[in-house]
């Protein structure tokens, strides 16, 4: 008698809730989802083709801006991926300064998620109260490479410069001062009902959907698998500390939000670790000058805040590198989306995104 | 799956503990140190390694051109011709060196590369109040305002207290940012000053 | 014949117009206050650079707000387009009019012979209240109906659909204030909590509870604020509104705050009673319009806080919250009251 139709709905590219430049083409029943389809590359920049016209050094900075909120980490990823290819051996003092970078850059990246994903579900606080330990953050890190987003703070075989005079004691100020803070957010959402209302049973996916759409981090280990690149395939002295892998039992969003919060105490965890176990010495390998790798291809692959950041570099022989392919672990993430979508409400849409943690500058390129 | 929940969690459940939680996190909030900064009449002062606008220093420069490779986006153009001075030896005079500052990113790899001491390029100039009104006329930085550019706006009429003043010139950057360059080069070697 | 025309429409009009310039400068900074609030909850400090401490901020909103371009969509109803923040602007300032800020009194001896400080007395001040409150819910409807735009139907629908929802259990909450008052007027609410010696929340915490509830929702404060919630339906039924009309729907919303604040300071917090009155009645404590102001500043301080606070419901559970839960529970309520009434109270 009546036709029931979808209603196609366009949350566009300019959303407050989208994160970024994404088009989120719903197709809804009412308010149930049918399906979710996601364009992308409103934020290509060409970055893949960028790094073809450049020598390996060079594009160190490149690299920084497409997950532009955890930069720490992308140079990280590349930087290793070039050391891979070239053979060269880090110094011991060099990893762990990386290793302290990388962690304080993961817990500023989870800052900013749970402050956005925050916001977007309504609690405006936790936002402040996360970016003034963020600004704690960014203000190490600007002491120590001169910049606080785009850092640009590593180099083939190690590190740019040592640390300043005192940076050390105040990473351990910093250390010493986040789990009370980290309270605080856990006070003002974990246990509340509200939150558990929006988050429980909302983006479900089990551990053998998550593993086949190649999901990575947080989404992954929220369905309770014990994958992380750092315990997988340990790259730096990370087989050398103890720290411990959050993982969820359900696989909704609410477990992916405590993945994420433990996440942070573990590095803070390993930043103490660091801190006490940081030995002195070089802080870049000798003889990196001129970066000619013979023609070979490599893979190298850290933990990302977001999930497996990886790099494939193929290198001819030149001074510039052939092809460099990134797997950005937001967008293989963004691939599940619908399947986490499917039969919520169009509130839940937002509640989603926000838990897969996107960031359009690493989708795009 | 849902646990069976002690008496005391359901307690907690029906008097609202979780949510009086959340405002006694809020309400101690209330009263605390404010962690903000009255921009503009109180500035952070950035680090001493901060990478802001650029400074050159053209009688240090010895027109190596390293800084031009080193760059990502190629912004930095530079000319020089050879000269012979009265003695026979042949060097180099800068004819040119600008900066198209509105593609900069302040990556720092051209301060990186300059192999001078001091350095001839340099961004640790803690400035980063570049704004213009137009683009293509003043973000476009000759040698000369290489050399003289302070950063700051123009000091405004009545009494306000000054801002904390760009380092000028430091004489060389902290030693913790030295690296074994090739060979140390000296400002006043063969080289000689640039255009005076 | 004068004085009965200086009796019935002189006095209660020249008392409506201060008790209009009083509400509408407690609306006005009321935003203040909330950005304020809102702000030090935050670690931030709020508004500080209009006027010290940012105390004419409102004014600047104000300015702005007028001076800004109207803007209807091309395809829309406009009479509905202007009657929709009318409407529910009007009611709200219409209630002011039952409200009781205070009993008889002189003001500090500034008038000559004492005056009750409320416009008029209706004998039916409840039913009125609940009536003309339900008059708002049209004009969102309208609002979002008129700007030719899904998101802002769909939020406008919700949103009544919401109000709607929430008045039944704040009636059943209201009506547990009668049985313990005894009378619909809304002065002889305040006067029973005088003569029994205690204001009406502490035999009726739980009626207080759900009223305070269903006050937040009636005023799509959070974290039952879905149908104007920024990341979800971009600003729900106001989304095409600017200018003067934007700042209809805006003032609207604080005087609803206002209002309903009044209303349950009225019915459960002892309306312009000090507290113990029993006690302190005609004492030095009992200052006239002092303690009135003060509850209503508690209960608005009450909402901005929880805005600091919570995050917002999804509205199938915004609706299941409030016919699952709080209905029965009123409707408990009522009957255990009713009870303790009946052999308690006598």
């Amino acid at each position: 008698m009546f036709d029931i139709q979808e209603l196609e709905l366009n949350m566009g590219p300019q959303h407050p809730a989208t994160h970024g430049v994404l088009r989120l083409v719903l197709k809804i029943d009412g308010e149930r989802i049918i399906s979710v389809d996601p364009h992308i590359g409103y934020l290509h920049r060409g970055t893949e083709k960028l790094f073809e016209n450049q020598s390996y050094q060079a594009n160190i900075p490149h690299t920084d801006r497409m997950d532009y909120v955890a930069a720490a980490t992308n140079n990280q990823a590349y930087v290793g991926a070039v050391e891979k290819l070239l053979g060269i051996e880090v110094p011991e003092r060099a990893m762990f300064i990386r290793i302290i970078l990388a962690e304080l850059q993961r817990i500023a990246s989870h800052i900013v998620w749970l402050g956005t994903h925050a916001l977007d579900l309504g609690a405006l606080t936790p936002f402040f109260y996360g970016f003034r330990e963020r600004e704690m953050i960014l203000d190490l890190f600007e002491e120590y490479c001169g910049a606080r987003l785009t850092l640009n703070c590593m180099r083939i075989g190690g590190l740019p410069c040592d640390v300043p005079e005192g940076w050390l004691d105040r990473v351990r100020e910093f250390v010493e001062l986040f789990p009370e803070k980290l309270q605080d957010y856990h006070n003002l959402l974990t246990e509340n009902r509200i939150w558990k209302l929006r988050t429980v049973d909302v983006g479900v996916i089990s551990p053998e959907e998550a593993i086949d759409w190649g999901l990575t981090g947080p989404p992954l280990r929220g369905s309770g698998v014990q994958w992380d690149v750092r315990r997988a395939l340990p790259y730096e002295v990370y087989d050398r500390l103890d720290f411990e892998i959050p993982i969820g039992n359900n696989g909704d969003t609410y477990d992916r939000y405590l993945v994420r919060m433990e996440e942070m105490r573990q590095s803070n965890r390993i930043l103490e670790q660091c801190l006490k176990l940081i030995p002195e010495g070089d802080i870049i390998a000798k003889g990196v000058k001129i970066i000619k790798p013979k023609p070979a291809e490599v893979y190298f692959s850290v933990e990302a805040p977001k999930g497996e950041l990886g790099f494939s570099i193929v290198s001819d022989g030149s001074d510039k590198p052939y092809r460099v392919k990134v797997r950005p672990p937001c967008f293989v993430n963004l691939q599940a989306i619908e399947t986490l979508c499917k039969g919520h409400l169009i509130a839940d849409v937002v509640a989603v995104i926000g838990t897969l943690d996107i960031v359009l500058g690493e989708i795009d390129r | 799956m849902k646990e069976k929940q002690s008496l005391g969690r359901w307690f907690r459940n029906l008097l609202l503990i979780d949510l009086f939680v959340g405002l006694y996190t809020s309400w101690k909030h209330m009263f605390r140190k404010k962690f903000t900064v009255q921009y503009p009449e109180e500035r952070i002062d950035p680090t001493d390694r901060f990478r802001g606008i650029f400074k050159f220093l053209p009688d240090v420069c010895i027109s190596c051109e390293m800084c031009a490779k080193a760059c990502p986006i190629d912004i930095i153009y530079i000319e020089w011709h050879p000269e012979q001075t009265p003695e026979g030896k042949r060097k180099k005079v800068l004819d040119r060196f600008d900066i198209d500052v509105k593609r900069c990113m302040f990556c720092g790899l051209c301060e990186e590369a300059c192999p001078t001491k001091p350095l001839a390029i340099y961004l640790t100039t803690k400035t980063y109040e570049g704004a213009t009104y137009s683009r293509d006329e003043e973000l476009y930085f000759d040698m000369e305002k290489l050399h003289t550019y302070t950063g700051l706006p123009d000091p405004p009429a009545e009494e306000k207290p000054a801002p904390k003043a760009p380092v000028p010139a430091p004489a060389g950057p902290d030693k913790a940012l030295e690296k074994p360059a090739p060979g140390e080069i000296s400002g006043s070697g063969e080289g000689g000053g640039g255009k005076e | 014949m004068n004085s009965i025309l200086l009796g019935l429409v002189v006095i209660p009009l020249i008392k409506y117009l201060v008790v209009v310039a009083i509400v509408m400068t407690i609306v006005a900074w009321s935003t203040w206050a909330e950005r304020k609030i809102l702000g030090f909850m935050q670690a931030r400090i709020g508004p500080n650079r209009a006027g010290p401490i940012g105390l004419l901020q409102p004014i600047a909103d104000g300015i702005k707000l007028i001076t800004k371009e109207d803007i209807i969509p091309s395809r829309s109803e406009k009479f509905l387009h202007l009657l929709g923040p009318i409407l529910v602007f009007v009611p709200a300032l219409m209630l002011f009019s039952v409200i009781p800020f205070g009993g008889e009194s002189t003001i500090f001896g500034l008038l000559k012979e004492p005056v009750t400080l409320y416009v008029t007395d209706v004998n039916i001040g409840m039913i009125l209240v609940l009536a003309l409150s339900s008059l708002g819910i049209y004009g969102l409807i309208l609002g979002g109906w008129a700007s030719n735009n899904k998101y802002s139907l769909m939020g406008g629908l919700r949103s009544a659909a919401q109000m709607v929802s929430y008045e039944i259990p704040q009636g059943f909450a209201i009506v547990a204030v009668l049985i313990l008052a005894g009378s619909l007027s809304l002065v002889r609410i305040v006067e029973a909590q005088a003569e029994s010696g205690m204001w009406f929340i502490f035999p009726g915490f739980i009626a207080f509870f759900i009223f305070f509830v269903c006050a937040v929702a009636e005023t799509n404060r959070t974290p039952f604020d879905l149908p104007e919630a920024e990341s979800e339906l971009v600003a729900g039924y106001h989304t095409e509104y600017s200018g003067m009309k934007f700042a209809l729907f805006f003032m609207a919303e604080y005087a609803n705050m206002v209002l309903v604040s009044s209303i349950g300071t009225v019915l459960f917090l002892g309306g312009w009673l000090p507290p113990f009155p029993s006690v302190t009645r005609g004492t030095m404590i009992d200052l006239p319009l002092f303690w009135f102001f003060a509850k209503v500043a508690v209960f608005l301080f009450l909402l901005i806080w929880f805005r600091a606070t919570f995050p917002r419901y999804r509205f199938d559970q915004l609706m299941a919250l409030g016919w699952k839960w709080l209905l029965p529970l009123a409707i408990l309520n009522v009957i255990a009251l009713a009870m303790l009434k009946l052999w308690v109270f006598a």
